[in-house]
This record gives structure tokens, sequence and C-alpha cells, in this order.
């Protein structure tokens, strides 16, 4: 363990609480028999919140920075101390930094793929894009492996999915909501409430009605897959609309005024609660985003103006909020955009901005058997690079499975009958579930 | 158990072999027999592992015939151990071997003590397999067993690879060729030789991998023994070297045969009967006529048909009507729309990977739909459209670039992408995001015309088929000098293009994308922008160069080849010399007869249009392993479709008038198990564009059906709605509509979800469409004069309810005061409140609220507790049967049985308001099964 004192703050007693992480990490042909023998402890997190932030957030203006770099590197943002001593972070972070007990920073994260898009599709699955296949979201591996019951669905995303089920299969797509909560106000999904001037008795008759008229195939039903999910989800559809319990995990205006504050008043912030109130109610996994990050110009103001204060509240929000309900520890969070930015800040404009940089970048992680309070990782003098070895996008998300108690050489098969490894790089970073 | 001999039927064809290793053939059962018991005499023909039985033998085995292979039966290269990626414990073989070199190398590692020539049984090759515990793989072969003695032979004799270049596999003969089991549970061996150029043959039975594309129906050991599970057909598939394999392996439903293909008249039923009399399989009835119409019009041009052509069509007593019509449907402009939809969905037309291809934003994808559609519309040849495509070139023969740049502002403006249509090329196919390095080329152009997965051999031997890394990386070659940019020109245009950017940005120095603005704002205002060219860059020799090279020769030296690089098309031993456009190559060979892939890939995908399934399938899979369920029918439709000049309509009409499409998906108890012979219909999820549209046009009223059906460019199936990520229409996103991002045919979807069940049920889209004022419903409510449904789903409902009580407080109100008043005053104000009363009911009326009479109002205690909605008093007197009829014919295309139109008609009597009943029930109908499945 080499760090450097001058670096990024970090005194020499904190040590033992800011790990790097150690040579070799943990290869995936020796998971099995680790975990048998005891050596990693197993996922203790059965549903989770996947929080994206696309266009890249600067790592060094958020959990990452460098205050005693050059200035063209540093930029205009000083650090303040979070409630773990050695942990320090962005002075616009300063909700998170009053519960950095309950997340792990994972720095010195490090890709080579600079285009959003591609980027993307590699944090959200844990390999490396290619043409001939596309890998499942996080989420739809759960709602494969563990799915929820019917009435409420597996997968949510709020308001998209920014990654499909890939070859999995479209029956392991996410729930999409196609909107985001207000603060204050009800709130429901496309076409799981019933809309204003027709009642649960009309839609029970049209129900009774459907049934004697939906009759011309039931004897070849129980022979056809098709006609049998057909039915199945027809009346997986009925239950939903008709049930009040997922129209009710949906409305966030159930939450008192006091709790619903924690979060702040952006629909981000709303969004996370309305994650929160979802995994309580039984979804496996519910995935967030909060965009804005591409900051090739006007870098600091729009993070100080914009990003981080919505950021800081629905984040605390959502750590202190699953907390209070003790759901903290059966929820695994992720947080990660696609990539870092630029250490050098560009001079496009007169305040200046940052570019792509995949090279290095942080993560987020919380609930479940993550020990939070800690650093995982480093990232060199200029955060332009990890200080040692990289960590990869497949470690995390492997570590992220394993959270899950999924094991990340879980094998599918595609449809063209390909055999696939869930994550085929990964290695599960253990300092993570110390 | 032998196999039961077969009768004479068409010997298994393979339709997509290449001779990569020259003509796989396989023998038939007797050959193969006469060849094992009259060997050449030079060659050993005994299997390896009797001829390494005793360790005493001096043969030496060779590293590419015997080593290789054994280290794959025994799991090393496999994907889990050393083959895969990063290896396994420092040592890396090429999966599924076939890179010889490499693997050589892998082994002789000096420092690795892989091989330790001095001592044979030091090296880990022998040590690690041998021992459990030592081996992370597990112990893989006993001391002393022939593969041992292999392995250990080889050492000792140096460990060579004997030639620099791969010994070449003529072919590999599987016996017996084909397998009919009758009974569960009867075995087979399969025995394998090995045919080499040299004119050796080899029994390599036990160094080949088996595997059964179907458990199901046969099972395989690793020794080749196949054993009859289940009634069905499949195939085991035999891998030696490059060689694949198919074995096909029958075992009949039942024992009569009950089909004289004879009496097949249409070519494919004949063919279809020929498979299902091998396997005992009696096809159902034919489809009754209005599954007919449904069906045919559904599949040929994806619009639903009109309940008037339903009546019109059922009614018809002419034999022939289904032929007519048949014909009638590919003659309308809605199967050139829905055709054109499809070959973008093949062709990749993708407004997302489009993006920047033209000084336009959002108009590549129309002009692409729009040139294929004209040409799909006057029935242009299939191998010309695709030369279009493979050859285009951005100028029209003749046009300067002045002339192009012009006419090219011109076809982008909205409206004219005839223009567009009428150009010689369609370089946009060229000029995709996703296609443009020459790996992504080579793998994009094999899945859209020649329906086959190369990318398997980007990074190793393909496990299904005969490509190597080689035959890979040789075909991409052919694809580097292509080059689109929108600010590429020729040469000779160079200064054209620089005058006309200097004359829109002003001479100021703009570049990238703000050159990009600058020219999306003159497009637009019409002027005439610069547009890029595909560009060709192959280079041959120069004159002098040439001169150089034929003195060099003249004068005896050695001559090094030219300096020019050179690739090879798939399964073609030539090197082609990239000094002209390669495309003409290219094109040349998707024509050549002998092209085992170009009109199999376009046949099978109609007939997977028809069917649901293809005869190769999936559809863009093409491979040795993975042959066609009724090999002579795809030969026969190809084959006839290029002796028919590739006419796409003949095709589409040879499809529909056979007795094979138009089977009943009523099952019968000999083909309910089958799922790919064509014995019956089976049902399928219509495409997400279809059902779009499908439900547009039944909740729609007569009017705006009509005017959609006259019109179809605004329908989904015409392309008509965008597709580019995240801004996809709600519904056809929810229903699979494909995006056409990834060398797919898979990325359109048309399996079912709980999504699709809640947007059809409950989605505040289609309570609109149902109650629109411009729907169905509300137009039959005004012609049989009953109120219309109530609006659900939008804030007028609760808004008009709104308004209804208030004057319904307003009225009570006054019929208070009206009570307290002295009978004189009462006789005063009567005839006012009477006034106000009827002028109340009347606004009450038009808000579909009903009021009570004045007697009513004065008598009762609480006489008008709440507004409730009208229940016109006619309704029990009213015929609903016509409506009925109506509602099926537009959604189901049938009629309905006499116990269906009870309960229908029923239902509405018995709704509060007919007009929401009659809504309920083309809901209801909208949200069968029968509606959004082929039947």
């Amino acid at each position: 363990m080499q760090l450097s004192k001058t670096c990024d703050g970090i005194k020499r007693r904190d040590l033992l609480k800011v790990g790097s992480l150690t040579v070799g990490g943990l290869t995936l042909p020796n998971y099995l028999q680790m975990a048998q023998a005891g050596q990693i402890s197993s996922g203790r997190a059965d549903r989770a919140i996947f929080i994206e932030l696309p266009g890249g957030p600067s790592h060094l203006d958020t959990f990452d920075l460098k205050p005693n770099a050059p200035s063209e590197i540093r930029g205009s943002f000083n650090s303040i101390k979070t409630n773990v001593s050695g942990i320090e972070i962005s002075e616009h972070l300063p909700k998170l930094a009053k519960v950095a007990d309950k997340f792990c920073i994972l720095r010195g994260v490090s890709h080579t793929l600079a285009a959003h898009r591609l980027g993307q599709e590699y944090v959200n699955t844990g390999s490396k894009p290619i043409p001939a296949l596309e890998y499942p979201s996080f989420g739809a591996v759960l709602a494969k492996e563990k799915p929820s019951d019917s009435v409420i669905p597996s997968l949510v995303a709020i308001p998209r999915a920014a990654q499909g089920p890939g070859f999995l299969g479209i029956r392991y797509a996410a729930l999409e909501t196609n909107s985001t909560p207000s603060f204050g106000q009800s709130y429901s999904v496309r076409g799981i409430s019933l809309p204003n001037g027709i009642g649960i008795d009309e839609v029970n008759r049209r129900q009774n009605l459907l049934q004697k008229l939906d009759r011309r195939f039931s004897e070849l039903e129980k022979k056809n897959q098709l006609l049998d999910g057909l039915d199945q989800f027809g009346s997986q559809a009925y239950s939903m609309i008709t049930s009040s319990q997922a129209r009710h995990a949906f409305d966030i205006s159930q939450e008192p005024e006091s709790f619903a504050k924690q979060f702040g008043e952006e629909s981000f912030g709303q969004s996370c609660m309305l994650a929160l109130r979802l995994v309580e109610s039984g979804v496996r996994l519910v995935s967030l985003q909060l965009g804005g990050w591409d900051t090739h110009q006007d870098n600091f103001s729009k993070l100080k103006d914009n990003n981080l204060p919505k950021l800081d509240a629905g984040l605390s929000g959502l750590l202190t909020g699953l907390e209070q309900r003790g759901l903290l520890e059966t929820t695994a969070v992720f947080v990660t955009g696609e990539f870092g930015r630029t250490p050098k800040i560009n001079q496009r404009t007169a305040e200046g901005g940052r570019d792509h940089y995949p090279r290095c970048m942080f993560m987020l992680m919380a609930g479940g058997g993550v020990q939070g309070g800690q650093v995982i990782g480093e990232s060199d003098d200029t955060a332009a690079g990890p200080r040692h070895d990289a960590i990869t996008p497949d470690d995390v998300a492997a570590s992220f499975y394993h959270n899950l108690g999924i094991d990340p050489t879980l094998e599918f098969n595609s449809s063209t009958g390909r055999p696939i490894t869930l994550v085929r790089d990964g290695r599960i970073i253990r300092e993570l579930f110390a | 158990m032998c196999p039961i001999p077969l009768r004479p039927i068409a010997p298994v064809q393979l339709f997509c072999v290449i001779a990569c290793c020259g003509l796989l053939t396989s023998l038939t059962h007797a050959e193969a027999q006469s060849k094992k018991k009259k060997p050449r005499q030079s060659t050993p023909t005994a299997v390896l592992s009797e001829r390494f039985e005793d360790g005493s033998t001096k043969e030496i085995p060779d590293f590419q015939k015997h080593v290789i292979p054994l280290l794959g039966k025994l799991g090393c290269n496999g994907r889990s151990c050393h083959g895969s990626f990063q290896g396994r414990g420092g040592f890396q073989l090429s999966l599924f071997g076939y890179d010889f070199a490499a693997d050589h190398a892998a082994m002789m590692d000096e420092s690795s003590g892989r091989i330790v020539l001095e001592d044979a049984d030091e090296s880990l090759v022998l040590a690690k397999p041998l021992d459990g515990d030592l081996h992370e793989g597990g112990q893989r072969f006993k001391r002393g067993s022939w593969e041992h003695n292999v392995l250990k032979n080889w050492i000792t004799a140096g460990a060579t690879n004997n030639s620099p270049r791969p010994h070449t596999l003529k072919k590999l003969v599987v016996s017996p060729a084909e397998i009919q089991f009758e009974n569960k549970e009867s075995q087979v061996d399969l025995r394998a030789y090995a045919h080499w150029n040299d004119g050796s043959v080899e029994d390599v039975s036990v160094l080949c991998r088996f595997s059964s594309n179907d458990d199901a129906i046969a099972a395989i050991t690793d020794s080749g023994q196949v054993t009859s599970t289940g009634p069905g057909d499949t195939h085991i598939v035999v891998s030696y070297d490059n060689a694949v394999v198919p074995v096909p392996v029958i075992r009949p439903y039942s024992n009569h045969i009950v089909l004289n293909p004879k009496n097949f008249a249409h070519p494919i039923d004949r063919l279809v009967s020929e498979k299902l009399n091998k396997l005992g399989i009696e096809p159902s009835n034919l489809c009754t006529d209005s599954e007919y119409i449904r069906r045919v019009s559904l599949d040929i041009t994806g619009i639903l048909p009109s309940s008037d052509s339903v009546s019109r069509f059922l009614s018809d007593t002419d034999p022939s009507k289904r032929e007519r019509f048949a014909e009638q449907l590919l003659q309308s402009s809605s199967y050139a729309a829905w055709w054109a939809t499809r070959f973008s969905d093949w062709t990749g037309n993708s407004d997302e990977q489009l993006n920047n291809a033209l000084p336009f934003r959002n108009v590549a994808t129309r002009l692409w739909y729009e040139w294929l559609r004209a040409r799909l519309e006057k029935n242009v040849p299939y191998d010309d459209i695709v030369e279009g495509i493979v050859t285009a070139q951005s100028r029209n023969p003749d046009e300067s670039y002045l002339d192009y740049c012009r006419n090219m502002t011109e076809a982008c403006q909205p409206g004219n992408e005839s223009q567009f249509a009428e150009r010689k090329g369609m370089p946009l196919f060229w000029a995709r995001r996703n296609f443009q390095s020459p790996e992504d080329r080579a793998i994009g152009f094999s899945y859209t015309f020649l329906g086959v997965r190369i990318e398997c051999a980007q990074c190793h031997k393909h496990p299904f088929d005969q490509w190597s890394k080689d035959d890979f990386e040789q075909f991409a070659k052919l694809f580097s000098p292509i080059r689109t940019n929108q600010n590429l020109v020729a040469s000779d245009a160079r200064k054209e293009r620089d005058q006309l950017v200097s004359e829109l940005t002003g001479d100021k120095k703009v570049r990238g994308a703000d050159l990009r603005r600058i020219l999306y704002a003159a497009a637009k205002d019409g002027k005439t922008v610069p547009f890029g060219e595909l560009m060709v860059n192959v280079r041959d020799l120069t004159d002098r160069e040439k001169r150089a090279r034929a003195l060099a020769k003249k004068q005896g030296k050695t001559v090094k080849a030219p300096p020019i690089p050179t690739g090879r098309i798939l399964g073609k031993p030539e090197l082609i010399s990239l000094n002209n456009d390669p495309r003409v190559l290219l094109m040349k060979w998707l024509r050549e007869p002998s092209n085992p892939y170009f009109a199999k890939a376009i046949v099978n995908r109609v007939w997977s249009n028809y069917f649901g399934i293809g005869l190769v399938d999936p559809t863009d899979d093409m491979n040795l392993a993975n042959p066609a369920s009724n090999g002579p029918l795809l030969d026969h439709l190809a084959n006839s479709f290029v002796e028919n000049n590739y006419d796409l309509k003949w095709l589409h009409w040879s499809i529909v008038t056979s007795d094979t499409y138009q089977r009943s998906a009523t099952p019968n108890v000999s083909n309910s198990l089958d799922q790919t012979n064509f014995a019956r219909h089976i049902p399928r999820r219509l495409p997400a564009e279809v059902i779009y549209d499908a439900v547009v046009l039944a909740t729609g009223s007569d009017q705006r059906a009509d005017a959609l059906r006259n019109n179809v460019s605004e329908m989904a199936i015409a392309d008509g709605k965008p597709k580019r990520r995240n801004q996809q229409d709600f519904a056809l996103e929810v229903f699979g509509q494909s995006l056409r991002e990834t060398n797919c045919d898979c990325d359109r979807s048309d399996s079912p979800s709980l999504l699709q069940s809640i947007y059809l049920r409950n989605d505040v889209e289609m309570h609109q469409r149902l109650t629109d004022s411009r729907g169905w419903v509300s137009q039959v409510c005004k012609e049989l004069q009953i109120p219309s449904p109530r609006v659900i789903g939008t804030p007028q409902v609760a808004a008009n309810k709104q308004r209804a009580e208030s004057i319904r407080k307003l009225i009570l109100k006054q019929v208070a005061r009206y009570k307290q008043a002295s009978e004189a005053q009462q006789r005063k104000f009567r005839p006012q409140l009477e006034r106000e009363l009827k002028r109340a009911s009347e606004r009450l009326a038009t808000l579909g609220f009903q009021t009570p009479n004045l007697d009513q109002l004065l008598k009762e205690k609480n006489p008008w507790p709440t507004a409730t909605t009208a229940i016109p008093e006619s309704r029990k007197a009213m015929k609903y049967d016509d409506l009925v009829n109506e509602a099926y014919l537009r959604t189901l295309s049938r009629f309905p049985d006499p116990e269906e139109a009870k309960i229908s008609m029923d239902y509405i009597a018995e709704s509060e308001n007919p007009g929401d009943g009659v809504a309920s029930l083309l809901w209801a109908l909208v949200n069968t099964k029968e509606f959004i499945i082929s039947h």
C-alpha cells in the first residue's frame, strides 16, 4: 500500500480506512472455491438501485479532488471533510459528506471507451460491448434469476432504461415509467393506473367480457408457448392494473412531507424516493438517471449550480432513507457515469470545460454487504490514471452481482446457442465486503 | 442396432457447402461401408485409438491431423480452458483449434516446460492431464492410454509441426450419412473418414467432436454413439479439422404414411409432403376463407383487411378467388410499402447510424426507404436491387459534381424522396457509422446479403462453419478501399466543393460540427450544399513500375509480389488484387449460380415472413451445423427464384398459392408436436408495425381507415414512424420494432411482453382511440343515434362531470326556492322554472347526463342526489347485430359465431350507456389473442 501524502490530502493515520486495490484482486475462476471456503462473504442484498450519471461526471470535481495539483487541473472547487476522517470530497456535496460512512468510493476506475454509448454499455453490463451480442442490463439478469411476484414488476426504469435485456430476451425488459415524479405530487406510470372516466367495476366487467370472447384458441393454449405467454401477460396486466399494490408503490405522495423533503425537491431526488418505495414493495432493481454531466463547456458553473446539488440531495436522501427503513442492508446501490473527464481543463470558453476521459473515473457503491466509509483504489497525482492496478468496469460489475448473491461467472446461452459468461473478465473487489 | 436402411429418397444435400476444404459431400451408408472394407493399401485406415493402443508403436502422429484434434477432443482448447482468450494457467490455445502455428508456438515455449524434448515424461503437456491434483482441469487421460501414447510419441519424435502450411482436408465422410430410427433407444455408431488432399484416408472417429442440434430427438456421446430420444427430426453435427458435417436423424411420429407426393401439383407441397412422409406426419386441413384473407393480407401487405373486403371475399363464389386476391395484394402499393420496411431491416436502414451521412438531418433513412420502395413497386429483380446497393456510386453516370450536389439538395427536400429513388445507386448503405471498419463491413455484408454470421471467425475458428480466422481477415480486406465521409469528394471535385463551402461560410475557416451546422441551415433554405462522395481508394501500379517489373522478369530476376493489397472472397482460393473497385467482383460472386448463399438468404427470409420460421432458422444464421429443415425445398425455391430472374413477386406468389401456406392452425394427432416441417399453421405474434396499424384501423372510423388504406405512407408499416433511439413511438418500441443496428434479424422482436398487454388493455392511447370522436365507436353511435361513449383518459371526463354537478346544484337551488314560495308565487314562477329545467336538460344531454322531470323533482324528498349519465329509452328496441358483425369483421376478419354474437349483444344491452358497451366490445376484441397473432 503506497499512498502519497501530498496528492489528495490523505494523512498517514487514515490509512486503515483507505484501502487501495490489492494486487491481483480475485480472479473469477477462483470465485466458487473462495466462496465455499468462506473467504469472501456472500452477498447480502436481494434488491438493487442503479443510478446512472449519463454524460460522464468529472471525477476531479466530485469524489476524486486533487487540491495540490496545478490550477489548470485542480479547478476551482475545494475539498471538504466528510464524517469519515481521511475521506474528502467536493465542497458542493455537503450532504453526502455527512453520510460518507454509508457508501464506498471507488477511485482510479479505468477503461478505454471514450464514446458515450459504448462507455454506457460497458458500465451497464460489466462487459466490453461487442458487435455480435448485446449484454443484458444488471436488472434483466436479476429479473431472470430472482423474479418478483406477478403484481409487482421485477425491473423498473425511471424514466427509461439505458440498457436493455440484451440476449436474455424482451421478457426481461424493464417497466419504463417514461416520466419522473415531482415533489409533492401524486405519481403513476403509463398504463398501470386506470385513467379518468373508468371505474374498477367497469374494468372487471370488460375483463369478464374479454374472457368470454377470447376462447378461439383455448384448445391450443396448453401446447403453444406463445398463446400461453400471451395469456399469462394478459392476466398479469389485469392484476397490475386492478390491484392497488403496484399503483400504491408508485404513488410517492403517500410519503410524509418530512420524509420526502430529505430527498430535495428536484425530480431526481423524488425519483430516488420512488426507487426506495419500489424496492421496498418488492421490485428487484430500479434504475435511475441523472443526466447533464457532459460538461465540455462551463464545467464548474454547471456542476455547482445544477448537477451537484441534485445529486447531493437525492443520493444522500436515498442512503439515509434506506437506512431509516431498514433497507440499506438488503439493497445494493451502485452509482456510475460512463467515464471521467480530462484532468486538464480546456479553454474553449472563458470558464473552461473538461472532455471525455475513460482512463480515470470514480464509481460509488453502497448497501448490502458493502462496507461504507472507505475509499478503494487510487488515482495518480493528476487523476490522469490509476496509481496502481486499475479497477475495471468488469470488476465493479462482478462485485455488484456478488453483492446480490449472483455468481458473476454464471453462464447463459444466447438466442443463437452461444454460451456466454455473465461477466467475462471481472474480479470481485474483496475490500468492498471487508 | 443397425439403422433402418433408407429408401432411395433424395440424397441429403448440404445447402451451404463451400470449397474451402473441397466440396464436402456425404456418402451414402453403403458407399462408406465399402470404403471401410476396402481401404487403400498405402494408408492406415485403422482408427488412431487402435494404432496407439500398444505403447510400443513407432508411428509418429501428425500435429494437425492428430495432436490438435486430440487436444480438442480432450477439451483442452475449449472456451473454459486453454481456448479462453486469456488462456488458462498461462497457457493459451486457439479456440476450437485451427491456428496451428500459434498453438505449436504456445506449446513449444521454452521457458514453460510444456514440452521437454529431452525427457518426454517431464513435459507438462503429458504430466498435467495425467494428474488430477496437479491439473486444474482434472485428469484427462490415463497413463498408457492411447491418448497418452499419441502425445508421448509425438513429443519423443521432436514435437514438430510437420508442415508450415496446413494440410488440406478434401472431405470428411460420415457414415451413416443419414439415420432413420424407428424405436426409442435405438442406437447407431457414427464413423468419420478424413479424405486428405494427398489421397490418404483415415478413420478419425475418435478425434471428431460430436454434438446434437436437439437432445430431445437424438442424443450423442463423445465417442459418436447416437441414441434416439424422441420422435421428430434433427441433426448430429460432426466436426474435425475445418470440416463440419451435419447428419440428419429422423424418427417418425407414426408408421402410416398417408401422402402421395404425386398428388400435389404445387412443387412446394410436393417437397413438403416428401419430408412429412419420412416423419409420418399428416398435414392439417386447409384454412377457412376468413382465415386466408386475414393471413394473406397481413403477410403480404402488413395491413388488416377492411370489413368490406372481408365480406366481399367471403361471399365470392369463384373457386380461384384466393389466387385472385393474392394477386391484387401483390399489385397494391401496400405490398411495396411493407416489404421496403422489411428490406430496410435487413439492409440496416438506421437513422441513428446515418447521423451526419448527409448535410440534411433525419432525411437519409427516408431516402433509403423510398429507394427500396420504388424498386419493389416496379418489381425490379432482386439482384439488380442489390447491385444498386453493393456497387453504389454517389454520382449518376455522367453527372458532374455540381449537378450531383444540386440534384441531391433537391432530393433531400421534404417530399422529394422519389427523386432520390430515381438515382442509380444507394450509397447510404456504405455511409452508416457502424459500417466503416473493414471488419464491421465484412460482418454486415455477410449478414445482409448472405444470411451468414461470420463474426465468430473474427476471433477464432468458426465453431459451426468452415471459416477460419484467416478467411475472415482476407474477406474483410476487400472492404478496406471503400471510403465515405461527408467531406470526402473525388479529386476532380475538390475545387468545386471548396468553392461551394466558401460561398456558404463567407470565406471564414469553419470545420467539423460548426461547418455542419452552417450546411444544415443553408440546405434548409434550399441553397445548394456540398455532398460527400463514396470513394474507392485503390491504387494500381504506375506504368513505370509495370515497365520496370516487366524488364526485371525478362532479365530473369525474381520479381516480388506487387505492393498492392489483396483480399479473398469467402470460400474462394484466388487472391483479389485491390487495384479496382472490389465491389464489382463481390457483386459478380453474389450472382454466380454456384453462390451458396445469395439467393437462399432472401428466399429463406421471405419464407420466414410467411411461416414465422425459416427453412434455415434463425434466418440470418446459415451455417454447416444449422442445415435447412427441408433442404430440397430450399434448393428448389432458390434455384427457381434465380431461373425466374430473381423475381420477388413470383416468389411471394409461389408461396401463398401453395397448400402448405394455407394450412389451418388446428393440429391433428400426428402433427401437433412438429414445429419445423410446415404441416400446420403455427400462430405467431404480428410484427410491431402491423399491430400498431391494425389497432389504428380497427378503432378508427370508416372514413379515417379508408383514408389510411388509400394512402399508406402515413402508416407504421410504411416506415412512417420515427425509429431513433429514445425517440421511438412508445407502442412500436414496446412491440419490438427493429432499430436496425445490430446485424441480426433478431433486432426486431416478435415476442410478447407484459408491457404490451398493459398497453393494449389500459394505455391512455388505447382508451382515446376507442372513444375518439373520429373513432369507429363514435361513428356508429351517431348512426344509431345513441350517446357516444364516455371519453376515457382525458380531463374532459372529470370536467363534464363537474359541469353537470354544478348545473344539478343550480336547478336544485331553484327547486328548493320554488317549494318554499307561496302558491301565488309558484304559479308565477312555474313557467320560468320549466324553461330553466328544459335548458339545463339540453345542456346535460350534450354532456351525456340525464335530467329528472319537474314532477319528480317536486315530489321526492331527495330527488336528484347526483348527476347520472343518460340512458336512452329506445335502447332495448335497437338492433345491434349488424354492429357486432361489423366489430368482428374489422378486428378479427370474420363473423362472430352465434354464441359470441349473443354475448356481445347482451353486453351492450346491459351497459348503462350502450356507447360504452360498444367501446368495451371493441376493447375486448383488440385484446383477444386472436387479434394480435396470425392464424
